[in-house]
């Protein structure tokens, strides 16, 4: 019994130190003044609707999710057609989009920054297209793991081969079976990769900065102004973030379902 | 000229011959087993026939036309797989009514077909389920409706049963047969169980590495092996060399062969007419169920004995007996 309450004690600490920081954010959010006491002195709404009054906070939600979102919908067109030809037909090159993936984490964000800079800056390409290709790259581990898997999970290859001794043609087996039945792999992989790309910091501040000011770069502005609307935007971040997890949770329990044979 | 005619067909990886020239035919309406140990190519040749692989060389015809450039869509070839392969996202209807869409066919005779090819495989109530809803057992039913609704030329079966359990395996081979006996249907099935091919074939191909070791009906691969291979692949069988059996029988063998199997059943402890004649120490027993086999040795060498079990057939172990065996049943092998 001892024992047990010496781990219930430290899992107790553990719990504390995770979420104490982000409760005290979110109470802040919604605190009139927290100065002197241990408790705010009281609860308004006062800052999240400050917030949703300023458009300047609006426009960068709505450069957010179009930047995000934009090199996710990128990656779904381009990189998971090759990651499907790859593991289906090619799997001895599937070592190299390894390499690649191991790559996106080796790269450090800094010399990523300035290369860019470097490469694109004085031949006219905007640098938020430049931002946005890196994107697509470094989403590439999500999607591919993502897309693999299910291909792996629903013996893609075996599926198309029943298909097309039934009479459907190669874009048929694809569109009518292997899709539908990845879906859900696929969505929960383009759902975390937004997410991630949601919460980038240091590129887009880096190489574009307030020339294009997404949720991220207006939190760190506001962290000098108000404490306040700063954890109002943390706030509104961490429920959208628990909404797209609770939507990948649920996806990827339903593909297990469908994966079992 | 017969329905299915594989002539001279190679396939190579690399420098790895997986089959070496091959050759078959198939009657119409023939239930036809490909037999082997795992990785004997007996698979690559259903691929071949469905074109799924591609054969290094060599041809498949298929009512004397040649399938060499036909895409595997347009050969009127079935497959059944043994991991199933249902697509996951539609019901038990939908899988079966794949093929028909695929045809065009309208939707009132889809349903109807549908319909009377879930009742030919027992599965009339299921056809709202997903195939993750149903066991091993009804999935490879469905997968076998799916194949039979849009009548193939030919039925090609990959293992099909060996990822169930010993019962309902029994019951989907009876099932399978009588399908096939229905329909008139040609079906090829590929198998490493030995049973299982004597149980539904019409013929058997015994194959080992990547080539025919023999062809026949079920009798006669199972009564005459024709190598040693074939003997112990087949049955328990016992092989000799001329040398141990002549010294056993203590006189001299016809023929230039210099190998011979003996089934163990063939072996018996009551004397016929010219039955040779041996004596061996019971050495062991192992009772399954109705047959029991009994170890004998002579010698240096053991050989077994199986008989069914009943009363007076038991051997006390440690004893000496007089072995039987007809001179037909002595096989000479290649």
């Amino acid at each position: 019994m001892k024992k047990r309450g010496f781990a219930d004690l430290f899992f107790f600490f553990l719990l504390l130190y995770l979420f104490l920081p982000i409760l005290a954010t979110m109470l802040y959010a919604f605190a009139t003044n927290w100065n002197k006491t241990v408790l705010p002195e009281g609860l308004t709404f006062k800052w999240i609707s400050t917030l949703f009054q300023d458009s300047s906070f609006i426009e960068a939600f709505g450069r957010s999710v179009l930047l995000s979102g934009g090199a996710v919908l990128l990656a779904l067109l381009f990189i998971v057609p090759a990651i499907f030809v790859i593991v289906l037909y090619f799997p001895k090159y599937e070592k190299w989009i390894q390499a690649a993936v191991v790559m996106v984490y080796a790269f450090p964000g800094v010399i990523l920054a300035v290369g860019l800079i470097r490469a694109y800056a004085h031949i006219g390409v905007p640098m938020i297209l430049a931002v946005l290709g890196a994107y697509v790259i470094s989403i590439l581990p999500y999607i591919y793991q993502g897309t693999r898997n299910s291909l792996r999970s629903v013996n893609a290859r075996q599926l198309l081969d029943a298909a097309e001794l039934l009479g459907a043609s190669k874009a048929q087996a694809f569109t009518k079976i292997l899709l539908p039945a990845v879906y859900p792999g696929l969505f929960a992989g383009a759902l975390l990769s937004f997410s991630v790309l949601f919460g980038e910091f240091v590129l887009i501040n880096l190489v574009v900065g307030s020339r294009f000011e997404t949720v991220q770069i207006y939190l760190m502005k506001k962290l000098s102004t108000s404490g306040h609307i700063a954890s109002s935007v943390v706030f509104v971040y961490l429920v959208l973030m628990g909404i797209l997890t609770f939507i990948i949770s649920m996806l990827t329990k339903r593909s297990k379902g469908a994966a079992k044979v | 000229m017969s329905y299915v005619v594989i002539e001279g067909l190679h396939k190579t990886y690399g420098t790895n011959a997986v089959l070496s020239n091959i050759d078959m035919t198939i009657e119409n309406g023939e239930f036809v087993t490909l037999l082997g140990p795992s990785g004997c190519g007996k698979s690559t040749i259903l691929r071949i026939i469905a074109g799924l692989t591609d054969a290094t060389s060599g041809s498949v015809k298929i009512e004397g036309k040649n399938m060499n450039n036909i895409q595997p869509k347009n050969r009127e070839v079935g497959m059944v797989f043994q991991s199933y392969a249902l697509f996951p996202n539609m019901t038990v209807k939908e899988n079966v009514a794949f093929g028909l869409k695929m045809k065009k066919m309208n939707a009132i005779e889809i349903v109807e077909k549908v319909k009377d090819t879930l009742a030919l495989v027992h599965l009339s109530d299921k056809e709202h389920a997903f195939p993750h809803e149903l066991s091993g057992g009804q999935q490879q039913r469905v997968a076998l409706a799916r194949a039979l609704i849009v009548r193939p030329k030919v039925l090609l079966l990959d293992e099909p049963l060996s990822a169930l359990d010993a019962q309902i395996r029994k019951k989907l081979q009876a099932d399978l047969r009588s399908i096939q006996t229905e329909l008139g249907m040609t079906m090829v099935l590929v198998t490493h169980d030995q049973e299982e091919a004597m149980a539904v074939s019409d013929k058997i191909f015994v194959m080992n590495k990547g080539e025919i070791a023999q062809e026949g009906s079920p009798t006669e691969i199972y009564t005459k092996p024709e190598s040693e291979f074939v003997a112990n692949f087949i049955g328990h069988y016992n092989v000799f060399t001329r040398e141990e059996l002549e010294q056993m029988i203590g006189g001299k063998l016809p023929g230039e062969r210099q190998k011979f199997a003996i089934r163990p059943e063939a072996i018996h402890l009551k004397a016929n007419e010219g039955d040779f004649c041996f004596t061996g120490i019971a050495k062991e027993a192992v009772m399954s169920g109705n047959v029991i086999r009994t170890v004998f040795q002579v010698g240096e060498r053991t050989f077994s004995v199986e008989q069914l079990h009943d009363r007076g057939s038991s051997v006390e172990l440690g004893n000496k007996y007089r072995c039987y065996v007809s001179q037909e049943d002595v096989v000479a092998l290649l």
